[in-house]
This record gives structure tokens, C-alpha cells and sequence, in this order.
């Protein structure tokens, strides 16, 4: 059977590569520390495989026929696609993918009543491309993304983006192999793309998200942490961080947030955490 | 509930943008042939207008999703080194003063800058 051996969530934001020295250097050096630090405990945790989810920003299907999660099962990946590689500041990377282990995530999921749609050449934006960039520039782990739908409605809630990554865990699990699994979430903090308060932040609710993650407080996230709430603290981005609900699920006990900045500049709230233990499962 | 959820996903406008962003062929005909896209894909002229004047507020009123809001300004500016900072904060600017400027004065806050 698979095994989790690391949990972590980060920002994806654009400006973290594509005018990443736009921010002061103060942020500049916390994030190239955060993620340094999310580097070396990946290498320690030996994952053969990179479980990512990051919401999709509209790029891999068209408005009118939105999945929950899409699982990207190619052998292969390569991004930035065309669209976001300028924008992003970034040549086009590839990365090994895992077709058996995110086949096994579409078949097993519907088993267990859980939808998944998936792409043989998924495409890729900033929420793959921008954690790839920090994680595995090298393509050294091999990955299998995870698109989801947090901006067009109905837009998930975090309890239901809870229960998937519970379900989730039992199925990576339940994967008949020995590979040891990471698993990343991306998105988030507050933020609000294209939105009225683009250029703004919400400091107030990510220092109180990350405090009840660093509390391991899951209880409270789940009951206070609303969707409404995320919406009120930067709309259509806040709520990326569903798929840090996600990888929550998968974990218990406290995440050591490695850092976090306020960052107008990158236009997102900007925080890495790590978790050190894994929830017990089916 | 936020700003998100006002958006019309059967807007016309919303459809195009998928294939805009997908098509190299469709996004130099931008700059030239606004209009004959906007007729393709059959937006109202409101829409087309909105496009025109690069207005966030008035796409959004009409249900653009706000992620396409940046991303017509990055059709008309061109997004190397995010080179529509600037471009998108004034188009922002003119259509949410009260909001972007709020923004403006945190960020001077926090980064001093």
C-alpha cells in the first residue's frame, strides 16, 4: 500500500515568479527561506510522487462545463502553457507524471462516490507551475495534479473540500504500490484576482487562518473558516485555499507555518506550512 | 457572498476567453479585429463596449468572471514582466477608485512602497 510521508500547502501566486522582486526584500528572503525549508524536508520525507492540488484559473475547460476535481493522468507534464509562461516569467518545465496512480485516483474515487474528471494533457497556470518552480525544478519527484473549481458557482464548500481530501487519503492509500506520497496543496491566502480589491490583502484572516493551523485546530476551521468568510477576505482567491482543506484532512496535529507576508506586491497573501503528522484513516 | 458569484457563466464573453487564451491565431487578431471576434462569438454590444473601454467594472457588471478582467487588459498591454502593472492599476484605478485606493495606501503601509 502507498504511504504519506509529507504534507505541505503554499501561495501560487504569480508575482513569486513573474516579478518576484516587485515585494520588499524583506518578503523576498522570507519566501526563498519558506520554500528552501519546504525543499529540504520534501528531500528528507523521499516522496516518488508529488500529489499537487491547485484550483484550475479557467484554463483547462471552458466556463460552461466546470468539474469539481479534474486528475491530470498523463505520463508526462508540461507547463507553463502558452498563455501563462510570459506571465509567469518562467521557461516550459517538464515533469514526470504518475498515469497508475492518478488512474487509480479516478476509478477508486468513483467508487467511492466521488467524481473526479481527468485529462491526459492537462494544462498547466500558475497554481502547478509556480509551486513546481520552488518544490521540484528538477522534475526529481514525479507528479500527479489535481485540479479543482473554487471560483464559478456553485463553489465548494471548505467542509465538503474537507470530506474529499478524507476520502482522498483513504484512496491514496489504498493505491496498490509502495510509493511514498506527497501531498501539496497551492492557493490562498487572501486575495481577490480581477476582483474590485485586486491590489489588496486581508492580513487580519490569514494571520488567524494560519494561527488555527498552526493550532491544529480543525474543529474551529471547519465551523469559522466559512466560505463566506474566505469570500469576505479577498474574492474568488481566498477560497484557493480549499485545497489546503484538502491536504488538512490528510493530516492532525499542529502545521509549522514557515512564513508569511502580507504581499500587495504579488497581489496575495502569501504564507508555506508544513505538517508533521498524518490522520489516521479507514 | 463575494464578487465571484455574480459572474453569468453563460455570458458570450466568458465562453470566448477560453478560446482566446488557446488560440494564437484569435489573440493577434485582438488588437485588430476586436469586433469581428466579439461577432463570432456573439457578444451584445455592451459587452463589446466594455471590452473596448477596458473597464473592469463594466465587464463585471455584465458577468465577466473577474479572472478575465486582468486578462483582457493583458490582451490589450501584454503581460511580459508584468508589464501591465501599471496599465491594469490605472484601468482599476478609473473603475474602482475607492477600493484600489485603499489597496494602495495598505501596500505603502506594509511595504513602504
Amino acid at each position: 500500500m502507498a504511504e504519506l510521508v509529507a504534507a505541505m500547502a503554499m501561495t501560487h501566486s504569480p508575482g513569486l515568479t513573474g516579478w518576484f522582486t516587485r515585494a520588499s526584500e524583506e518578503y523576498q528572503r522570507q519566501a526563498l527561506g519558506a520554500t528552501a525549508e519546504m525543499r529540504r524536508r520534501l528531500e528528507a520525507a523521499r516522496p516518488d510522487v508529488l500529489v499537487m492540488f491547485s484550483n484550475d484559473h479557467l484554463l483547462n475547460w471552458s466556463i460552461n462545463n466546470v468539474p469539481e476535481y479534474t486528475v491530470g493522468i498523463g505520463e508526462e507534464h508540461v507547463g507553463p502553457a502558452d498563455w501563462f509562461d510570459e506571465w509567469l516569467g518562467m521557461e516550459k518545465y517538464r515533469v514526470p507524471g504518475h498515469s497508475a496512480l492518478a488512474r487509480f485516483i479516478v476509478n477508486e474515487g468513483a467508487r467511492r462516490r466521488l467524481a473526479f474528471a481527468y485529462l491526459r494533457a492537462m494544462q498547466f497556470d500558475d497554481g502547478i507551475s509556480v509551486p513546481t518552480h520552488y518544490l521540484n525544478p528538477n522534475g526529481r519527484f514525479r507528479l500527479v495534479p489535481v485540479g479543482m473549481n473554487c471560483t464559478v458557482p456553485p463553489i465548494p464548500t471548505p467542509e465538503r473540500a474537507y470530506h474529499v481530501g478524507t476520502v482522498l487519503r483513504d484512496v491514496l492509500r489504498a493505491y496498490p504500490g509502495t510509493e511514498r506520497v506527497a501531498v501539496i496543496g497551492t492557493g490562498g491566502l487572501s486575495h481577490e484576482p480581477g476582483g474590485p480589491r485586486y491590489f489588496w490583502v486581508d492580513e487580519e484572516f490569514d494571520r488567524w487562518f494560519l494561527e488555527l493551523l498552526a493550532k491544529g485546530d480543525h474543529v474551529t476551521l471547519l465551523r469559522e473558516c466559512t466560505l463566506e468568510r474566505m469570500e469576505a477576505a479577498g474574492s474568488g482567491g481566498t477560497a484557493e485555499l480549499l485545497a489546503w482543506f484538502l491536504v488538512l484532512a490528510m493530516t492532525r496535529g499542529p502545521a509549522d507555518v514557515l512564513a508569511y507576508m502580507p504581499a500587495i506586491a504579488w497581489r496575495s497573501g502569501t504564507g508555506m506550512v508544513a505538517w508533521n503528522e498524518f490522520a489516521q484513516g479507514a | 457572498m463575494g464578487n465571484v458569484e455574480r459572474c453569468d457563466p453563460t455570458l458570450p464573453t466568458n465562453e470566448m476567453m477560453y478560446y482566446v487564451r488557446r488560440d494564437p491565431a484569435l489573440r493577434a487578431r485582438w488588437l485588430t479585429d476586436l469586433e469581428g471576434i466579439a461577432r463570432e462569438f456573439g457578444l451584445s454590444r455592451a459587452e463589446y463596449e466594455a471590452i473596448r473601454d477596458k473597464d473592469p467594472k463594466r465587464l463585471m457588471d455584465l458577468g465577466v468572471h473577474q479572472y478575465y478582467v486582468p486578462q483582457i487588459l493583458r490582451l490589450f498591454f501584454g503581460a511580459a514582466q508584468n508589464s501591465n502593472a501599471s496599465a491594469a492599476l490605472e484601468c482599476y484605478k478609473r473603475a474602482f477608485p475607492e477600493e484600489t485606493a485603499t489597496a494602495m495606501a495598505l501596500q505603502a503601509r506594509l511595504e513602504g512602497g
